[in-house]
């Protein structure tokens, strides 16, 4: 177990080094924040960039402001945005449990709502309810999220008035971003279940539970779930991953204050600080959860605990 | 007995609240909430140059000056000024009684602190201090009376000390907290003092009852940062923000506002100046026949009315109509593709000669303008390419260096509505704006409008110059864009600003 986490260590270091490498030359490739800073501003002269490129630490060589965020990483200190100057761990941190929230509440609606209905899909295999999934399935799955989410702002919060169009303030502004990013999760997800499903009950051990008169729910649901859990896990730890990334759009249009719209905006301003911080946040997150899904087999699979 | 207690309870809060209502003054109320899209991270004064910054900050501040949606210079802090003979020095009376937002008093000290603070080490750091450096020094005469000492004179200096970098900060409260606290809890002397701020989601602000000019009609001003304008709409639809401000609403949006009855669309010229400047050195553009045949060749005016939904006016020189030096009785040149064929032939241009316009590529709404001017040269027989760059490119890159087509977009606008701002950038000799041309005529009046404080004498010459540009047809000025505003119908009083320089001290909410 140590040897492994030793491993999987040093791969999320290496991870986090070519991402973080590739994110700081590609954004500089983008333009110079000190010229961003000075837009509309008529008189700037290029003493003034020489000035504000200093301040900023952008007169230094590429490598050095590298490794400057190198080491600031160790301590935790992501620098300031030069955006204003605040320090980029208030932002981040203020962001991260934002994303988050968010990114769960879409993974519960999805795990909520594919499994049953997967199930049912896979025990109706061919029947009238195995094709309305398969065709809700497809359905939720050609959707655009963005105009999902236009679609129920309009219907919800314009229409209806029942739901705020925007913002994170309280339980209610949660539904709609949730929704959003849960449809079209669900739509992969039932599929996944339904397939999966399909190839355990037909497995021997499945026969026996049935000849010996458990109900069909226990057979379903602790024999047979239980069994294909561990792809589903997979699956589901991955889609975290995508998750992450899907969801800069869906904060965008709900105007989520999460790290989706700070690495949007950093982005715009040529923030660099603030984008790399992002980024790393996100891929160490990443690697977090596929390390969480490998240990999580061993609670569900003795096999490979053994192994 | 529990009934009992309850109605007594109940009988208590009723006194309570009519012994409040009673006893307060008559006094501000309401809370407004306005979408602005951008955080701009810091709200000290020497920090920024988003136009954002200064649609909530006009009313945390007040500066020597003070310029409203008329766009009149009038006085703020100071009371009255004079400016010497040779333009250099200009003496300020400040206001009595003035005091910040934190108690601290407003005065000479307050001034001095706040000019060497923007021109110091602190403001070297940050996108203001250019604009200032014409002052060399600032001088205590007394507790109410400044000296402004100029390296040259600056014409446009009055209007700077109206907004952005030269508002009037808290020396006290800045020595003692920090910049990094006064960054993120700024005091000032306006009308509305700070309350809190979330980075990324808003910023609230109270009414400040002893303001110098009169206590605000609200109590309460609240900004929420909404860069997605279809967020932004939608906020403002559910009754959850009154005014959405510039620059968040498209133009396509404007039908979606104006079709809910308890939305208005409120819209007036902004700075913001949009052209296809030409290259004068290279291709048939360097022709000025040539360039006056493009001007008339292409209908701007129906350009402004179908595509632009007419959210913008003709310009006849690279100015809006509140800028200082715009001449109103200069009128565009006439659609006339005729005489444009006319200029052609006889500059020797045959038919279905071909041109370049460079354009930034993510500008939806000037993508569609650009096709139509294409369109328009085709008329009149020549083949336009649109080449689009990336804005940063296109900025940075191709236009400082002289690597354009025969045409390139420029869009500008500067807060301080002087066509000096312009002008210069664009025509003088060696401006990072002006790749291509050299004009020594041009050049001299350019410079000699810098070194007058007359404004009525600056003002003819600007007019001059504009003139001077028309005739050499410099550039196809296109039109300028209008400042368009989202309001809630309970909002009353509300005034469209052109530059975001938003002051709502008398506005009123339902």
């Amino acid at each position: 177990m140590v040897g492994f986490l030793i491993k999987r260590f040093a791969q999320a270091v290496f991870v986090i080094l070519a991402v973080t490498l590739i994110v700081a030359f590609a954004i500089r490739l983008t333009g110079d924040p000190a010229l961003m800073l000075t837009q509309g501003s008529g008189s700037v002269t290029e003493a003034d960039l020489v000035r504000i490129r200093e301040a900023l630490g952008l007169n230094q060589s590429f490598f050095a402001q590298y490794w400057g965020f190198l080491t600031g990483l160790v301590t935790l200190d992501f620098g300031r945005s030069f955006l204003g100057g605040t320090p980029v761990v208030k932002l981040v941190g203020a962001a991260l449990p934002a994303t988050l929230l968010l990114a769960l509440a879409s993974l519960v609606v999805s795990i909520a709502v594919s499994i049953p209905l997967g199930i049912q899909a896979a025990v109706s295999r061919g029947k009238w309810p195995d094709q309305m999934i398969r065709i809700l399935s497809l359905v939720g799955l050609s959707f655009p999220n963005f105009w999902l989410a236009i679609m129920m702002v309009l219907l919800f919060s314009i229409t209806l008035q029942w739901l705020p169009p925007s913002g994170m303030d309280g339980a209610m502004s949660f539904i709609m971003p949730a929704l959003t990013m849960g449809i079209i999760l669900t739509a992969t997800n039932v599929r996944l279940v339904r397939t999966s499903m399909l190839e355990t009950l037909q497995s021997q051990y499945i026969m026996v539970a049935r000849a010996k008169g458990l109900s069909e729910n226990v057979v379903l649901y602790k024999h047979a779930l239980r069994n294909c859990a561990i792809p589903l896990i997979t699956y589901f730890g991955l889609q975290f991953g995508a998750l992450l990334g899907g969801i800069v759009v869906v904060e965008r249009v709900f105007n989520w204050p999460g790290l989706g719209t700070l690495a949007f905006d950093a982005v715009g301003a040529r923030d660099y600080p603030v984008l790399q911080a992002v980024i790393t946040v996100l891929s160490l997150l990443i690697v977090a959860v596929n390390l969480l899904v490998d240990i999580a087999y061993g609670f569900i699979d003795p096999r490979v605990r053994t192994e | 007995m529990v009934k009992k207690k309850g109605l007594q309870a109940a009988l208590l809060a009723l006194a309570l609240t009519g012994g409040v209502f009673a006893t307060a003054p008559a006094q501000a109320e309401g809370t407004l909430i306005v979408s602005s899209p951008q955080d701009p991270g810091s709200w000290d004064p020497i920090d920024t140059f988003l136009v954002n910054w200064a649609s909530v900050s006009t009313n945390i501040y007040d500066g020597l000056t003070y310029r409203g949606p008329d766009a009149k210079l009038v006085p703020g802090l100071a009371t009255s000024w004079d400016v010497s003979e040779d333009g250099k020095k200009i003496r300020f009376h400040l206001r009595e009684n003035v005091t910040f937002h934190n108690g601290e008093p407003f005065n000479a000290d307050a001034v001095k602190f706040t000019f060497d603070r923007l021109l110091g080490e602190e403001g070297a750091k940050g996108p203001q201090r250019s604009n200032y450096i014409a002052i060399s020094s600032v001088d205590v005469i007394d507790d109410l009376t400044v000296d402004f000492n100029l390296t040259a004179p600056d014409p446009v200096l009055l209007t700077k000390l109206a907004g952005y970098g030269a508002m009037i900060v808290p020396p006290k409260y800045i020595t003692e907290q920090g910049d990094d606290y006064f960054n993120v809890n700024p005091v000032g002397t306006g009308p509305f003092k700070f309350v809190s701020y979330e980075p990324k989601i808003g910023i609230k602000l109270e009414a400040f009852a002893d303001h110098w000019g009169g206590a605000p009609k609200l109590s309460n001003l609240e900004y929420r940062f909404i860069t997605e304008p279809a967020t932004a709409v939608a906020e403002l639809q559910a009754g959850r923000v009154d005014i959405v401000i510039p620059p968040t609403i498209p133009i396509g949006m404007i039908p979606t506002i104006e079709a809910d009855d308890k939305l208005a669309v409120v819209s007036v010229a902004s700075p913001t100046v949009v052209a296809l400047r030409f290259n004068t050195a290279n291709g048939i553009t360097a022709d000025e026949k040539v360039r006056k045949a493009l001007i008339l060749g292409v209908d701007r005016e129906m350009i402004i009315q179908s595509i632009l939904g007419g959210q913008a006016s003709p310009i006849a020189s690279f100015q809006g109509e509140l800028s200082f030096g715009n001449d109103p009785d200069m009128v565009p040149l006439p659609y006339d593709p005729e005489q444009a064929m006319a200029l052609l032939a006889e500059a020797g241009v045959a038919p279905g000669a071909s041109l370049q316009i460079d354009i930034r590529g993510n500008d939806a709404t000037f993508n569609e303008v650009v096709q139509a001017v294409a369109s328009y040269l085709q008329v009149i027989g020549l083949n336009a390419t649109i080449q689009p760059y990336e804005t940063n490119v296109l900025l940075n890159d191709i236009i400082p260096t002289g690597k354009t087509g025969e045409m390139f977009q420029q869009s500008w606008g500067g807060w301080t509505l002087d066509y000096d701002n312009t002008a210069y950038s664009m025509y003088h000799s060696g401006e990072k704006w002006n790749p291509y041309d050299s004009d020594a005529e041009l050049d001299a009046l350019l410079e000699s409008q810098r070194a007058i404080t007359d404004q009525a004498k600056r003002e003819e010459i600007l007019k001059s110059i504009a003139h001077y540009t028309a005739d050499r047809a410099l550039e196809m000025p296109l039109y300028n864009l209008n400042a368009i505003f989202g309001v809630n119908k309970r909002v009353k009083n509300f005034e469209g600003v052109p530059d975001s320089r938003l002051r709502l001290t008398n506005v009123s909410v339902d």
